[in-house]
């Protein structure tokens, strides 16, 4: 059996891990509320330039499709987080990462990754997929419009040019702090959307044609930071709950100690007893 | 007074203003252009310049833009912006050096190259910043 004093040191560091978990538990809530303002505030501008752009997309289908002869290629753009500490929620995407790839080269198609977030450039570092580009460190906020904004210029670069025919976006849906998924969105080539019935007739100047450029940059963009403020919502959510669980083990454990250091002690007082009285018993004799 | 219309500048990170104007006057890209009451569907983009809101009884707002979509349906307006500043919060002087920059940049630059027009709107974005005051046309 350990010995009292082990315990004892045992309690004491199982407490001071269960306060770091707590503290870290109550950051992350205060930033999952904080990124679940931003994907609100978001919602808006979404809605809006869906509306523009499906009105202008549909005139010009033409216009959307890979230029001829691009490289059977699909470029894969993961959002991960740039610390642990958050239960699953790089592993899970990286698997889906990993699927997608797969599934790529099934379709004849070279995947090409790009990667946001360190936990997730890492993991494809030591499995020596060579990465297409990377940007961590992106504390102190993932979801920032000068992200989006560079990740979709290079998007959108890629496709243009030829290097790429796909192009699409890995992230966590956020659905609460206990539930997140991994999904992957094909950003490029844009779907023509479907010409609604009683559309609106609108002026267009220049020309549809003109503007299509500025609307896809707009589109991709809003993807792209949809996906980081999603991302950064299921990260805090993940690791609120991750470390809930976390100081919740710390508390069984320390009962757990505290039981045992109870009977070490007890199990000590009975022993040094036992031998009072065997001495006062052998001296009487 | 005038009539007014609903109008919204919105941004990825919120709804900047949401409110009923008497006019809005903006930059596209075949230059400035004027939204009154009841005009007609409409959609153009919007070029790096500033876009003023005549809220009526003399009062205005403003706002630099970088880039971004305009759209008039039934009557309301709404204008997309990737990032929105406030004319007051903007660092014109640094601004002149970012456009003496840009145009350095560009002047090396075919017009092919890949990243010209990119450069071409830097070098815009940089020339409203810095002069951004005489850009604004609201009465002070």
């Amino acid at each position: 059996m350990a010995t009292l004093k082990a315990i004892r040191r045992r309690i004491a560091s199982v407490k001071s891990t269960q306060q770091t978990t707590r503290a870290m538990k109550l950051v992350a809530a205060s930033r999952l509320r904080r990124a679940q303002e931003a994907l609100f505030n978001a919602r808006p501008y979404h809605e809006a330039l869906t509306r523009v752009s499906d009105s202008l997309l549909a005139s010009a289908p033409e216009a959307l499709g890979a230029p001829e002869g691009a490289e059977r290629a699909r470029l894969l753009v993961v959002v991960t987080s740039d610390r642990g500490l958050c239960g699953g929620y790089n592993a899970n995407l990286i698997r889906l990462a990993e699927e997608t790839m797969a599934a790529a080269r099934s379709e004849g198609l070279t995947p090409r990754l790009f990667v946001i977030g360190r936990k997730g450039a890492e993991h494809f570092k030591r499995a020596k997929t060579p990465l297409e580009g990377e940007r961590v460190n992106n504390a102190p906020r993932l979801a920032t419009v000068g992200l989006a904004r560079d990740v979709a210029a290079r998007m959108l670069h890629e496709f243009r040019a030829g290097a790429v025919c796909e192009a699409g976006v890995i992230y966590s849906s956020f659905h609460s702090a206990l539930s997140q998924r991994p999904v992957f969105d094909k950003l490029l080539p844009v779907k023509p959307p479907e010409a609604a019935a009683g559309a609106a007739d609108y002026l267009i100047e220049p020309s549809a044609a003109e503007l299509i450029p500025t609307v896809l940059r707009s589109y991709v963009e809003a993807a792209i930071f949809h996906a980081l403020l999603e991302g950064e919502a299921s990260e805090h959510g993940a690791r609120m709950t991750a470390m809930d669980s976390a100081t919740n083990n710390a508390v069984e454990m320390i009962a757990r100690l505290t039981l045992e250091m109870n009977r070490a002690r007890q199990a000590q007082i009975t022993r040094e007893l036992m031998d009072i009285v065997g001495g006062a018993e052998a001296l009487r004799g | 007074m005038a009539e007014t219309f609903n109008f919204r500048l919105i941004t990825p990170t919120g709804v900047l203003f949401d409110g009923a104007v008497e006019q809005v006057t903006a930059v596209g890209p075949l230059g400035e252009f004027g939204v009154l009451a009841m005009h007609a569907n409409f959609i153009t983009s919007i070029a790096p310049g500033v876009i003023t809101l005549k809220l009526g009884e003399g009062n205005f707002n403003e706002f630099l833009l970088a880039s971004g979509l305009a759209e008039v349906k039934d009557g309301a307006m709404t204008a997309l912006a990737a990032e929105a500043e406030a004319p007051g919060a903007v660092d014109s002087a640094g601004a002149v050096a970012q456009a003496t920059a840009a145009e350095q940049r560009l002047a090396t630059m075919s017009m092919f190259d890949p990243e010209y027009e990119e450069a071409a709107h830097a070098l815009a974005l940089a020339r409203a910043r810095a002069q951004i005051e005489q850009l604004r046309r609201a009465p002070r």
